[in-house]
C-alpha cells in the first residue's frame, strides 16, 4: 500500500469516530502514528522540508509524544512561492490569511483531497455544536467574499465552511462603487420578517458583526426578533480589544439585536494554516480539539507543553492537509490550558481558552535596527 | 533614603521640572572634584559585589567599569592631566579646565539592566547633575543598584546630584518636560526609541550624544578557527559574547564570518561551538523570555533551513540558543535571543566591504597581525567603531560608538591670564 493511501485510510478512520468522544490515550497513539507517516510523506515531496526535519533535535520517528514531533512556525507560510507538497497543476485553490494592513498574508495551497478533508473537518465540528439540519444562512459580509474558486481569503473560507448547513444564503452587506461595504438594511429586515420563527444560521467576522452590523442596528434602534438565530463568529478580538469591547458586552449586544439567547452566540478560533479545524467555545467557554487534531500549549521559555492552568504559545496539529506541510504548526497566538480532559460539557481531550496574539515587544534594545544606513537591507534568505 | 525615592515613579511634569530646577542650582553652586566621584565609585563597585545582585545581567561588568583603574585613565585621556584633581592644565600661553555642561538627561535602552547606571556615571564624572529616565521594566533592578550607591554615599554627595524618574515611554508630556530641562543628553537604544527621543524639543544649546542603534559581528581567519588546539577557547569566547545581555546589546555579535579553509570543515567548528553554547547555557540559563522572541527564534530556524541548499543549523528543542550555518558576505537581519549566524566566506575583506555604518563592534580572531591591520583599516573605513578580540566585545570603554563618553559632557574653559 502506498504511503498516501495509508494516510488517507488513517484520516478516514479518525473521521469515523465521534469528534470529541475518543479516549485520550487511543487518540494520541493514532495521531502520533499518522502524523509520523505524514511527516515522512512530506519529506518525500519537499527537499527543503526534509532538510528542516533532518535538523530537528529529535528524529521524528523516535518521537514518543506528539509534542516531540518537529513543528513549523506559522510564519513560514508567508513565503513566496507558498510552501507546497504538490505540483502547481494540482493546486485547486489558494487560501490567504486575513493579514492586517502592511503585513504579508499567509498562503496555503490546497489540492482536491485536502480541500475535501478541510470541508469534512469543519462540517464534523460544526455539526457537534449546532446540529446537522439545514436552515437559512445570513452572512454578515458581502457576496464578493463568497467566491469559491482560485484564491480565497480567510473570510471567504469561513463563510463557505457553513454552506452545507444552508437552505438559502443571504448576504447582509453590499459593496459600494467606491469599494466600501455597506449594510443592506432593507434586505436584513425582509429576511428577519420572513425567518421570524425559523432556526437560522448567522456568520460573520467578529469585528464586522460588531462595527458594521450590531452597532448600526443599535444606533437605529432596530431589534430583529430572531429568537432561534445561531450566531457564529471568528477572526479575533484585537480590534475590539482596542475599542475596549469585552466578550460579555459583545455577546450581550449581539443577543439583544438578534433577540436570541446569549448561549446562541458562538465564538470560534481558527486559522487558514490549520485548515479544516476550528475551535468553537463550548457552553463553559472552553475550546476543544477534535479527534483528527491536537493542540499543544508551549511555555515560551522552554517550548515544553505547559500544565493545566498555565498559558503559552499555541501549537496546532492536524492530520488533514497533505498538499502543504501544515500538520504541526506553532502559531503566534497564546492560550491558557483549562484541562487535559474532563470539561463539564462532556467533550473529551484538552480544553483551552484563547489568550490573544503574542504581544509585540516594546523595544528590542540598541541592537534593534529599523533600516540600514547607507544601503538597503540585503536579506540572506531570512524571514 | 528608601528604595522608592532612589528611582521615583513620576506622573506629572511638575515633578520633573521641580527636580530639574533643584539640580540646575546644585550644579552651579557646588562643584565636585573628579577624585571624589572616583572614590565613591570605587566603594560602590565593592558594594555591588553583594551576592543578591549577581544574577543581574551586567553587574560584574558595572563593577569593573566603576573601578578607579578603569575610569581614571579615561578621564586623563579625555579631559587632560590635572582633571582628576579638578585643576587647570597648560595649553601654550593659556590654560584649560573642564567645567560641567550642566544638567544632563539620560534615556537608556530598555533592554540593558545596568545602562541607566552606566550612562549616569559618565555625566557624574564630568561634574554634572542628571535626570535619568529609568525604563519601567528596569525599576526594581535600578533601585537595587542605587541602594548600593546610597550605602556608600550616606551624605548624598552623589545621590543628590541626580533624579531617577520612571514613566511609560508613551508619556510624551513627561519626555518633553525632561528634554526641555537639560543642557545635554545621552540617548541609547533601538531605532524607534532613539528617533522618538531625538524628535523631542531640546533647548537649542543642548548637546545630544546618541548611542545606537547598532549591531555587531565577528570574524575569524582560517588559521584561527582551524587551529584545533585553541578552537575550544575561541568558541567559549564567542559564546560569552553572545550570551551577555541576551544578545540584545549593540555590541552583541549577530553574525560570525569564517574565512574558508580547505583543511577544516565549518560543520566541525559549529559542533565545537554547539558544545560551548551548551556549556554557557548551563552556566547562565535564561530566566524569562518575551513570547515574541520565542516566535522569532522558531521562525528564523525554519526559514533558514527552508531557504535553500548549503545551509544547516544546530539548536535544541527549547529557544535557548541557535547556530545557523551558511555562506555569504551579507549579514542577515539580526534575530537576537542567542541566535548566531555563521557565514563561510572566501575573503573576510569582502564581508567588511559590505558593512554600511550600522556595524558598531567587530570581534576578531586573526592569527596574523599584518592581516589584522588590513582588516582593521577596512573596517574603520566602512563605519566600524570598535575592533576588539573575540570575548571582549562588551567591554564598555571610551570611545563608544566612535564618541568619547565624558568630554562631550563638559565645557573646556580657556583662560589666558590678563597679567600677561
Amino acid at each position: 500500500m502506498s504511503r498516501i493511501t495509508d494516510i488517507e485510510q488513517g484520516i478516514d478512520q479518525l473521521f469515523s469516530e465521534s469528534p470529541y468522544d475518543m479516549d485520550s490515550e487511543r487518540r494520541q497513539a493514532r495521531l502520533l502514528s499518522l502524523l509520523k507517516n505524514e511527516i515522512g510523506y512530506a519529506c518525500e515531496k519537499s527537499a527543503s522540508y526534509a532538510k528542516y526535519i533532518e535538523h530537528w533535535p529529535i528524529h521524528f520517528q523516535c518521537a514518543e509524544t506528539i509534542a516531540d514531533l518537529p513543528y513549523l512556525p506559522v510564519g513560514v507560510f508567508k513565503a513566496n512561492p507558498p510552501l507546497s507538497l504538490i505540483r502547481s497543476d494540482e493546486v485547486k485553490r489558494t487560501l490567504t490569511s486575513s493579514a492586517t494592513t502592511g503585513q504579508v498574508p499567509s498562503r496555503i495551497v490546497l489540492d482536491s483531497a485536502t480541500s475535501r478533508r478541510m470541508a469534512k473537518g469543519a462540517l464534523t465540528i460544526f455539526r457537534n455544536f449546532i446540529g446537522s439540519e439545514r436552515r437559512p444562512y445570513l452572512v454578515i459580509d458581502t457576496s464578493e467574499n463568497l467566491a469559491s474558486q482560485g484564491q480565497i481569503g480567510a473570510r471567504g473560507a469561513a463563510i463557505q465552511a457553513l454552506r452545507s448547513f444552508a437552505t438559502e444564503i443571504v448576504c447582509s452587506m453590499q459593496l459600494t462603487s467606491d469599494g466600501e461595504s455597506r449594510l443592506d438594511l432593507d434586505r436584513v429586515l425582509a429576511c428577519a420578517a420572513q425567518w421570524k420563527n425559523s432556526e437560522i444560521l448567522v456568520y460573520g467576522f467578529t469585528y464586522v458583526i460588531w462595527t458594521q452590523f450590531v452597532q448600526r442596528l443599535k444606533q437605529a434602534g432596530i431589534k430583529l426578533d430572531l429568537p432561534n438565530a445561531r450566531v457564529l463568529h471568528s477572526g479575533g478580538w484585537k480590534r475590539l480589544q482596542e475599542e475596549a469591547v469585552t466578550h460579555d458586552a459583545f455577546n450581550s449586544d449581539v443577543a439583544e439585536v438578534f433577540g436570541c439567547p446569549v448561549s446562541n452566540i458562538i465564538d470560534y478560533y481558527g486559522m487558514v494554516e490549520n485548515v479544516g479545524v476550528i475551535y468553537p467555545d463550548c457552553e463553559y467557554g472552553n475550546k476543544h480539539v477534535p479527534a483528527f487534531a491536537e493542540v499543544i500549549v508551549r511555555d515560551p521559555l522552554t517550548l515544553a507543553p505547559v500544565a493545566a492552568g498555565d498559558k503559552g504559545l499555541i501549537q496546532v496539529c492536524s492530520v488533514l492537509p497533505t498538499s502543504f506541510p501544515g500538520f504541526l504548526l506553532l502559531t503566534e497566538d497564546m492560550a491558557e490550558v483549562i484541562g487535559y480532559d474532563g470539561c463539564s460539557c462532556g467533550r473529551k481531550g484538552p480544553s483551552f481558552r484563547f489568550a490573544g496574539r503574542v504581544p509585540k515587544a516594546e523595544v528590542r534594545g540598541c541592537g534593534n535596527l529599523e533600516s540600514k544606513r547607507r544601503r538597503q537591507p540585503e536579506m540572506a534568505g531570512v524571514a | 533614603m528608601i528604595a522608592s525615592e532612589l528611582v521615583q515613579v513620576v506622573d506629572s511634569t511638575r515633578e520633573i521640572t521641580a527636580a530639574a530646577t533643584r539640580l540646575r542650582d546644585l550644579v552651579r553652586d557646588e562643584e565636585i572634584a573628579p577624585q571624589t566621584v572616583l572614590e565613591i565609585f570605587e566603594n560602590w563597585s565593592a558594594e555591588l559585589g553583594a551576592c543578591e545582585l549577581q544574577e543581574i545581567p551586567g553587574v560584574a561588568f558595572l563593577r569593573l567599569w566603576l573601578r578607579r583603574g578603569t575610569l581614571e585613565p579615561i578621564l586623563l585621556r579625555e579631559l587632560g592631566p590635572n582633571t582628576p584633581n579638578g585643576g587647570w592644565w597648560e595649553d601654550g600661553r593659556a590654560r584649560l579646565r573642564a567645567f560641567p555642561l550642566g544638567l544632563i538627561g539620560h534615556w537608556p535602552a530598555a533592554n540593558i539592566d545596568i545602562q541607566p547606571a552606566l550612562s549616569l556615571t559618565c555625566a557624574l564624572l564630568a561634574g554634572n547633575c542628571c535626570l535619568v529616565r529609568v525604563p519601567t521594566g528596569l525599576i526594581d533592578v535600578n533601585r537595587l543598584l542605587m541602594e548600593k550607591l546610597h550605602a556608600v554615599d550616606r551624605s548624598g554627595i552623589l545621590t543628590r546630584r541626580f533624579f531617577a524618574a520612571s514613566f511609560d515611554y508613551s508619556r510624551m508630556d513627561l519626555q518633553q518636560a525632561m528634554a526641555q530641562s537639560v543642557d545635554g543628553a545621552m540617548i541609547w537604544g533601538g531605532a524607534e526609541a532613539v528617533s522618538q527621543v531625538r524628535a523631542l524639543s531640546f533647548p537649542h544649546w543642548s548637546r545630544l550624544l546618541v548611542f545606537g542603534p547598532r549591531v555587531s559581528a565577528a570574524a575569524m581567519d582560517a588559521r584561527t578557527w582551524g587551529n584545533l588546539e585553541e578552537r575550544t577557547t575561541w568558541c567559549r569566547r564567542i559564546a560569552r559574547d553572545v550570551w551577555q545581555f541576551d544578545q540584545q546589546a549593540c555590541s552583541s555579535p549577530q553574525t560570525l564570518f569564517l574565512e574558508r579553509s580547505h583543511a577544516c570543515d565549518p560543520e566541525a567548528f559549529v559542533e565545537d561551538l554547539r558544545k560551548a553554547f551548551e556549556e554557557e547555557n548551563r552556566a547562565h540559563p535564561r530566566q524569562q523570555i518575551d513570547p515574541s522572541l520565542t516566535s522569532a527564534i522558531s521562525l528564523v530556524r525554519a526559514s533558514w533551513l527552508l531557504a535553500g541548499d548549503g545551509r544547516s543549523a544546530v539548536f535544541p528543542q527549547s529557544p535557548d540558543w541557535t547556530i545557523l550555518l551558511g555562506a555569504g558576505a551579507t549579514m542577515p537581519n539580526p534575530t537576537q535571543g542567542r541566535t548566531l549566524t555563521v557565514l563561510v566566506i572566501d575573503d573576510l575583506l569582502e564581508a567588511i566591504s559590505k558593512f554600511d555604518g550600522t556595524l558598531q563592534t567587530l570581534g576578531l580572531g586573526i592569527s596574523d597581525p599584518e592581516r589584522e591591520e588590513i582588516l582593521t583599516r577596512a573596517a574603520g573605513r566602512n563605519g566600524v567603531d570598535r575592533i576588539v578580540k573575540l570575548g571582549r566585545m562588551h567591554v564598555f570603554s571610551s570611545p563608544w560608538d566612535g564618541t568619547e563618553l565624558i568630554r562631550p559632557l563638559v565645557r573646556l574653559v580657556r583662560h589666558v591670564q590678563s597679567q600677561d
